[in-house]
């Protein structure tokens, strides 16, 4: 199972695919600040003059985790990273269902109704991060990780 | 000494701190310069009903002495497009400054004046039972509905809705369309759930 998991071509592939998304995410948000901060303050959780702080610097985390991810510089922490941000998406995702709220998930700009299927894909996005953050992804990297 | 190390997983939680702080640096720098930037503490949207409305400028009218009074309704009246519209329609004195939000009285008093309700729900919702009379325009694909948004005068009477009261499209909805150039927008809060729930006139499928 290990062997399967730490295969560098499905690491290489997590690693351009969770890169792209994130690029993809952030340039999204970027591309709309007023539209994503209206998301995040959709799901009520967080008070009202912090939201844009999140909205101002969260697209571009995400834009940057992304880039570094393709180009393979500091994976681990870049994995890390959007790791904690997916874990963040998932708890907000899951209380606004528990909660009923029909609203914009705000994941990839406008046009995605939050529900499970948007629980599962970042479950998914998840559980590549994690493989990123455990096993080293070599191929095509600019920089691989010291720590090996 | 700055890595974090249990099971195989090792990060450098500096890099971490490094990545993020620049990160957001370079959006609030981005932000200050973009023309479309956000302002830092963000202002709530508090949905204005109807009534609190009418009591503020109700107030504000008898406030004022009547010389200003005079000048006050002028300016209300005024900047209207002609009295063709207020002919037609009483209700529509006042230019909308943004959507108004109505509740169910109000919304049905509406629609027995025939003014156009815009589902802001999506496809499947709509055709499991709506308002009878309404539009479907989802919010989320309106994209996909311009044409069918185009037939809607700008002038008309629109009111907005969605599931019920903790939907935020018909808001959002509302917005666009008064962002678009739509003068009476209307935001009826109580939705789908309010309308079924006193058995007024509904439909399914188209």
């Amino acid at each position: 199972m290990k062997k399967l998991l730490s295969n560098s071509y499905l690491l290489f592939f997590c690693r351009i695919t969770l890169g792209f998304l994130f690029i993809y995410a952030g340039a999204e948000k970027i591309s709309d600040p007023s539209g994503f901060s209206t998301s995040i303050s959709n799901y009520k959780l967080l008070p009202i003059y912090t939201v844009n702080f999140f909205a101002i610097s969260m697209p571009w985390i995400e834009l940057v985790a992304g880039i570094l991810l393709v180009f393979g510089i500091a994976v681990k922490e870049n994995a890390f990273i959007i790791n904690a941000m997916l874990i963040v998406f998932i708890v907000a995702i899951s209380i606004s269902l528990a909660r009923g709220l029909s609203i914009d998930c705000g994941c990839f700009g406008k046009g995605n109704q939050i529900g499970i299927q948007k629980l599962i894909e970042n479950s998914l996005m998840f559980f590549a991060g994690v493989l990123l953050i455990l096993y080293n992804s070599k191929i095509l990297a600019l920089k691989v990780n010291h720590s090996e | 000494m700055f890595v974090l190390n249990f099971f195989n997983m090792s990060v450098n939680y500096k890099n971490i701190i490094a990545i993020i702080i620049v990160s957001s640096t370079i959006g609030f720098i981005y932000n200050s310069l973009n023309p479309k930037g956000i302002p830092l503490i963000k202002e709530e949207r508090i949905l204005v009903f109807e009534e609190e409305q009418s009591e503020i400028t109700d107030s504000d009218l008898t406030d004022t002495p009547v010389t200003e009074r005079n000048e006050i309704e002028e300016q209300i009246i005024a900047p209207s497009e002609g009295n063709i519209i207020k002919e037609e329609i009483p209700d529509a004195v006042r230019e909308f400054t943004k959507p108004v939000a109505i509740r169910l009285s109000r919304a049905y008093q509406l629609y027995n004046q025939g003014v156009i309700f815009i589902d802001s729900r999506s496809k499947e919702e709509y055709a499991d039972g709506h308002i009878k009379g309404a539009i479907n325009i989802p919010f989320y694909e309106s994209e996909k509905y311009e044409d069918v948004l185009n037939k809607i005068d700008k002038n008309e009477i629109i009111v907005t809705y969605c599931s019920g009261e903790d939907c935020d499209t018909s808001i959002l909805h509302g917005d666009e369309l008064f962002e678009k150039g739509y003068k009476r927008v209307y935001i009826f809060h109580g939705g789908w759930d309010d309308w079924l729930e006193t058995g007024y006139p509904v439909e399914s499928k188209l």
